[in-house]
């Protein structure tokens, strides 16, 4: 299965990878921003997303509502600092499937990973 | 010189005239408000426009670190976007190397279990006391895979930091304009999309703080959605 991670952080998108790999993703693309995100999932392949909202040139929230556009099964976790109630309705009305906050354990990153995955 | 160096000077006499002028307040020494005079009425202007230029140069010395403002000389010209920046990129590359020794522990730790799952087979090493010594270095080895893998996803922490000086820049941009507003001089600081929330409050420090709450959230809206 190949994963997604959109972040404009190299720690956070090493962290998440790491995770994944832990727990038997291997197979990631990355990418630093949401237009960039966009142009990775345009390659085809991706069955799943972890995207960021806090980001240059195009945020979580237009990158998941732009997705949704030609995209509306496939599962996207969102991974952010945003953790006030309005933040959290406005990414899931824009479409994302799952919240997590940061930082987070590894234990929760799975937990939700799994969740959307099962 | 650097001009913050001026700056500091120049806020230190401005707060330095502004201190003595507040020891000379209208008062006649008994505790008794003295009548307005004209040379009171004077020195009240004096203290505004004092403070006034105490103000004037804090919002200058804004200005000089401020990213998105135009700074009226180039001396000095630090902005403090850059500093942040450079701050948020050594930051940045150090817990990469943080990481990349802790890739490495762990590296080495699973080539050493391997080495071990290797002695275990040896025909020399079949004693029971032998085996029971071997089986609890490979735990003790998962167990420092296991830590190494805690401290990595610590290292959150880099990311967390980065955003909130990110947003104290927001803020000290929103005071400095203002102030800018507020005395009708300076440069207000350019207008930029911003990239983050602003609430500096509501970022978590330790891990899984505000997870009860997001689940909380996430499942009182997915129930919304059901029910329509």
């Amino acid at each position: 299965m190949k994963i997604l991670v959109v972040d404009d952080s190299s720690t956070m998108r090493r962290i998440i990878i790491n995770t994944l790999s832990r727990i038997g993703y291997s197979d990631v693309v990355e990418a630093e921003h949401g237009k960039s995100g966009l142009d990775k999932l345009g390659q085809g392949g991706v069955e799943m997303i972890i995207t960021d909202w806090n980001m240059p040139e195009m945020d979580g929230l237009e990158f998941v509502t732009q997705v949704r556009g030609g995209n509306p099964n496939i599962p996207i976790l969102m991974v952010t600092t945003n953790a006030a109630k309005e933040d959290i309705v406005s990414a899931l009305q824009a479409g994302v499937n799952n919240y997590v906050v940061k930082p987070f354990t590894p234990e929760t990153l799975k937990e939700k990973i799994e969740s959307l995955l099962g | 010189m650097p001009r913050g160096g001026n700056m500091e000077s120049s806020e230190n006499d401005a707060l330095k005239k502004g201190r003595a002028k507040g020891s000379s307040r209208p008062g006649n020494g008994n505790g008794k408000e003295a009548t307005p005079t004209d040379s009171q009425s004077h020195d009240g202007r004096e203290a505004v426009n004092q403070s006034a230029e105490v103000i004037n140069s804090l919002a200058f010395g804004m200005e000089a670190a401020l990213p998105g403002t135009h700074p009226k000389s180039e001396e000095g010209g630090a902005h403090l976007i850059n500093e942040i920046d450079s701050v948020s990129a050594v930051t940045e590359w150090e817990t990469h190397k943080v990481m990349d020794q802790l890739d490495l522990i762990s590296q080495l730790v699973g080539r050493q279990q391997e080495l071990i799952t290797q002695v275990m087979h040896h025909p020399g090493a079949q004693e029971d006391g032998v085996q029971k010594s071997l089986y609890e270095i490979m735990n003790a080895g998962k167990n420092i895979q296991t830590k190494v893998f805690e401290a990595v996803n610590l290292m959150q922490f880099q990311d967390i930091t980065r955003q909130k000086l990110e947003r104290i820049v927001y803020h000290l941009r929103q005071i400095h304009d203002y102030i800018v507003e507020l005395l009708g001089t300076g440069n207000k600081t350019e207008e930029r999309p911003e990239t983050f929330s602003h609430n500096i409050a509501k970022i978590s420090t330790t891990p899984d703080e505000r997870k009860t709450y997001a689940d909380s959230v996430v499942n009182e809206f997915k129930r919304g959605m059901q029910k329509e």
